[in-house]
């Protein structure tokens, strides 16, 4: 469960300072996918990047199955995401030198998981994301939805509670998109892990479980449906 | 950790071009460092034995008045039976040869040179019978003959003869003060010319035989110096000590002077040149760490968004901080190795064939006692030094880049563009 109260961020632009969230609250339970969406400049990434704990907020609280994340140090943050949570990105963030099955895998190498477990797990969640035979190749060899495949196999390989995806489909033609909404779907059923996405597409927000409607910096509608 | 280690080597193969250039930068400094080490101590080597052999020697015998005026040249506080003494020496094992120098006037007819003219030069007296037991001059010579004793003759260095334009035949007439202050002129012979490896004594000598220098002079058998050659030994001090007993027993005034007191201003002058070494050193240091850190630099900015999506699936900034390092050393490494192996390979053929350095000392004083060919020396330190360096350094300028990256938020690595 996440629970997001009375949260205000702020940033310096220059002189001026934006004001980028302005009390949002809100709660996300286990297993939810959730679509944020809204205008650029509303506070969806900044509303991700508070979750994710990247950043810091300068009011309000956001509990994480209960624990406050503004008690824990930059030591305990780092901790909380690597074993927790999993993210996404529009522009996918690979590392260029590395293989498909080394991006995915990595994740697994900072958990000091077993060698033999690092292997089979690579390997089922490169599989479920239909990128089996892919895994030798380098991120520039691959097109912009399998990057974003490596992406998600990525997050979801250490089966983490959350996975948090800004725009995650943002670089891709709108096939390729509603194929990568209809995998991190599939695993949003499979494995109940919770999906919380930013966009401004209407196709991806018509995708979402409950959607969330953010504009400069507050919370205009929340709603739950049925797709 | 393997990640990290797999990460950084990864990395410096993605950047080849980048790798090889830093890596040839620091390569090319450190072979210079080795190349350059190895001539100043080679140099440096080479001159003080050129200094011992054609200067010096091992150690000199000399009044205590002639040592305060030595400036002077005085006649006067002379040795006055210098060969009692080298007997006394002898029989205690050390081997040892009168000299007396004087300075003159030399006259040159224009009946040999062409022209009439005179110049202010130093001579050097010496017993052609023992002389070449303490230094080497007999093995320099490269025209006519070597002095013999009683002769009314001179022996010149090759670049003063040149500079002259004498020859083995020339008469060349002195006009000196005599032991007692009286005005004295010889003509003298030009009967040899030596070319001495020590650009200083070669740009200027002339040498006669002491007994003609003493007869003209009224040394009355004295000699104003006894030059001493000594083993080499780690224990000089002990012989001078030995020595210096020895010749209590003779003279009171006597007193034993090492090659290095002889040749205080030499060593100091190598002193600072050693102090030039380590000046060399930052230098090339100040190349490889500029070199690493641009890399570096633009290695670490390149990659801001990887190390914030690093950072975000919860990698540690030491993990980080460890893979760029890690990047960073094996630039330095490859850098090192080849370095090591450029200067191991440049310092064999220094060190071998040397430089032929004639053209430059011929009309130049450096202060080493070199005339033409400088040849290296190997020193295994200043090569680990030198590869230690390279390594250690490269690391250790890409810790400052890292961590001001890291000190970026992550949100703000990831919108880096």
């Amino acid at each position: 469960m996440i629970k997001v109260e009375q949260v205000v961020r702020d940033y310096q632009a220059g002189e001026t300072v934006v004001k980028a969230l302005k009390g949002v609250s809100l709660e996300i339970g286990d297993g939810e996918f959730v679509s944020i969406a809204g205008p650029s400049g509303s506070g969806k990434t900044t509303l991700l990047n508070l979750i994710g704990c990247i950043d810091a907020l300068d009011s309000g609280e956001i509990l994480i199955d209960g624990v406050k994340v503004t008690s824990m140090d930059k030591k305990e943050k780092t901790t909380y995401r690597r074993n927790n949570l999993g993210f996404i990105f529009q522009t996918y963030n690979l590392i260029p030198v590395l293989s498909a099955y080394e991006n995915v895998s990595f994740v697994l190498s900072i958990l000091n998981l077993p060698e033999a477990e690092i292997h089979q797990r690579t390997m089922a969640i490169l599989r479920e994301v239909g990128l089996q035979g892919m895994e030798d190749r380098r991120p520039s060899r691959l097109s912009g939805g399998q990057q974003q495949r490596i992406a998600i196999a990525r997050a979801l390989v250490k089966n983490p509670r959350i996975v948090l995806a800004d725009e995650p489909t943002a670089n891709l033609d709108s096939k390729t998109g509603q194929e990568i909404l209809k995998l991190m779907k599939a695993m949003n059923e499979k494995y109940h892990t919770t999906f919380i996405f930013s966009t401004h597409d209407q196709m991806v927000m018509d995708f979402a479980d409950r959607l969330i409607l953010l504009h400069d910096g507050n919370i205009i509608s929340d709603e739950r449906r049925s797709v | 950790m393997k990640f990290i280690v797999e990460l950084a080597l990864k990395n410096l193969a993605r950047y080849k071009r980048r790798t090889i250039i830093t890596a040839i930068a620091i390569a090319v400094g450190l072979m210079m460092y080795i190349i350059v080490d190895s001539m100043l101590i080679g140099a440096e080597y080479e001159s003080m034995r050129n200094l011992r052999w054609y200067e010096t020697s091992s150690a000199r015998i000399l009044d205590s008045g002639y040592w305060e005026n030595r400036m002077q040249l005085p006649l006067d506080k002379n040795i006055a039976q210098p060969y009692r003494i080298i007997e006394e020496l002898r029989d205690e094992g050390f081997v040892g040869t009168p000299r007396t120098t004087f300075s003159a006037d030399m006259i040159l007819s224009s009946e040999d040179f062409g022209e009439e003219g005179n110049l202010p030069v130093l001579i050097t007296a010496i017993d052609p019978r023992t002389d070449n037991d303490v230094f080497r001059f007999e093995d320099t010579l490269i025209e006519g003959r070597f002095l013999r004793p009683g002769e009314d003759a001179v022996v010149l260095g090759s670049w003063f003869a040149e500079d002259l334009g004498a020859k083995v035949g020339y008469w060349v007439t002195l006009v000196t003060r005599g032991n007692g202050g009286f005005y004295e002129a010889m003509d003298l012979q030009v009967v040899g010319i030596v070319n001495c490896p020590n650009p200083n004594v070669n740009r200027t000598l002339v040498m006669m035989p002491i007994d003609t220098a003493g007869d003209y002079l009224a040394m009355d058998g004295a000699a104003t110096e006894i030059n001493i050659l000594l083993p080499d030994s780690k224990d000089a001090n002990g012989y001078l000590v030995e020595i210096q007993s020895i010749i209590d027993q003779s003279d009171d005034n006597l007193a034993v002077y090492s090659w290095e007191a002889l040749a205080k201003d030499y060593l100091a002058i190598a002193e600072a040149k050693r102090g030039g070494t380590g000046v060399i050193l930052f230098l090339v240091f100040i190349i490889a760490a500029v070199g690493i850190s641009n890399t570096m630099l633009m290695a670490i900015y390149e990659r801001i968004r990887e190390l914030g999506m690093m950072r975000a699936l919860g990698m540690t900034d030491s993990a980080i901080h460890m893979a760029f390092i890690i990047e960073a050393g094996g630039i330095g490494l490859i850098g090192s190795i080849f370095g090591v192996i450029f200067g191991a390979f440049g310092n064999f053929f220094l060190v071998n064939y040397g430089i032929n350095f004639g053209m430059i000392m011929r009309d130049m004083d450096m202060g080493y006692r070199i005339q033409s060919v400088l040849k290296g020396a190997w020193n295994p330190s200043a090569i680990i030094i030198a590869f230690l360096a390279g390594f250690i350094l490269s690391m250790l300028v890409a810790w400052i880049p890292t961590r001001r990256a890291l000190k970026m938020d992550i949100p703000a690595c990831l919108r880096h563009q």
